[in-house]
């Protein structure tokens, strides 16, 4: 029982990954669609990060004693004056683990 | 664009490919360690073998789909609860699909099976700002397959552990996934309706994150989505 129902699982997780790379899935996305899912990236990758930045262990930390949010403005600054990924990756998490 | 994605991946050998994205997405993985070790205890605590609980990683492989799955079965919720919450968990990997569609759906039929398997946010983190110019099999692959090697490790360690080591969670190692998933989004906000789309995602997934709303994330995103558009076709802004 436990066999099928990891594999029910699965298969779900796959169907919603793989769904759209089908070339035979009979659907076009049209030039709507599209620029629609072109901020896909921004909305979705936002909507992961924030949440850890100002909110931690079910209080909301909107101030400057909140180490999160110290070093992701820094991320921030980094990654629009370098846009270099692992550089600021790196650099912000090294200010993480110093000020946290 | 971040040098290590902005060169044309056309040009470099599968190998050099598949090391690039290896080495762009390890912050990511690192990062997930402690949700692997988390995965592969709370598998075991749920009474999974440990085949099983090894298992859930390598063919489930959805962070947030085992932790909140093992959570049931522990609980003893009907298989009928464990699906539509998996549905739900899952939903926002049929935006990351639809957005790759124009990327991979011409790829050998193996291409497209091992990249869609592969598809987490992390590794769409990774591709989803390419051109298709830029976009490479073997760039995703090397990415998607480290992910997946580091995360089958942390999960076997979880189970071999168990709950004997403490604390993970204080580290503060989700702060890497903040970091990397910032310098990814932020240099791509060239145009007022991207800012808007960032802004409205973040104020109302931190919002939503307060409330404990379940599919915060989804909500948040499809409707800073709706909005970015809408300004972007208000505004006449060039695609």
């Amino acid at each position: 029982m436990i066999w099928l129902t990891l594999l029910a699982m699965a298969t779900l997780v796959f169907i919603s990954r793989y769904i759209f790379l089908e070339p035979k899935l009979p659907i076009r996305l049209g030039p709507k669609i599209l620029h629609f899912l072109h901020y896909t990236g921004p909305a979705v990758l936002t909507a992961i990060w924030a949440p850890i930045v100002f909110h931690q262990e079910g209080q909301l930390n909107l101030g400057i004693n909140n180490p999160y949010f110290i070093a992701a403005i820094v991320a921030a600054i980094l990654a629009v004056t370098t846009k270099n990924v692992l550089l600021t990756t790196v650099l912000s998490m090294a200010l993480f683990f110093i000020i946290n | 664009m971040p040098e290590n994605t902005l060169t044309d991946n056309s040009l470099i050998s599968p190998a050099q490919a598949f090391l690039k994205g290896a080495v762009i997405i390890l912050p990511l993985s690192i990062a997930v360690i402690p949700w692997g070790i988390l995965a592969g205890s709370l598998a075991v605590e749920a009474g999974l073998f440990d085949l099983q609980a090894q298992a859930v990683s390598a063919i489930v492989f959805a962070g947030s789909v085992q932790l909140v799955g093992m959570g049931l079965i522990k609980a003893g919720a009907s298989l009928t609860t464990l699906l539509l919450t998996t549905l739900f968990l899952t939903s926002r990997h049929l935006l990351y699909s639809a957005t790759m569609r124009t990327r991979i759906s011409h790829l050998p039929v193996h291409q497209r099976l091992i990249l869609g398997f592969l598809l987490t946010d992390e590794l769409f983190a990774v591709c989803s700002h390419q051109t298709r110019k830029q976009f490479n099999f073997w760039y995703a692959f090397g990415a998607g397959f480290s992910f997946y090697f580091i995360w089958q490790l942390a999960s076997l360690s979880g189970i071999i552990l168990g709950q004997s080591i403490p604390n993970l969670d204080q580290y503060g190692l989700d702060f890497a996934v903040a970091a990397t998933f910032i310098a990814i989004v932020l240099p791509t906000i060239k145009k007022l309706s991207v800012l808007v789309t960032v802004v409205i995602a973040l104020i109302l997934s931190v919002v939503f994150s307060v409330l404990e709303i379940e599919g915060g994330i989804i909500y948040s995103s499809l409707i800073a989505m709706s909005i970015g558009y809408a300004v972007s076709i208000m505004r006449k802004e060039p695609l």
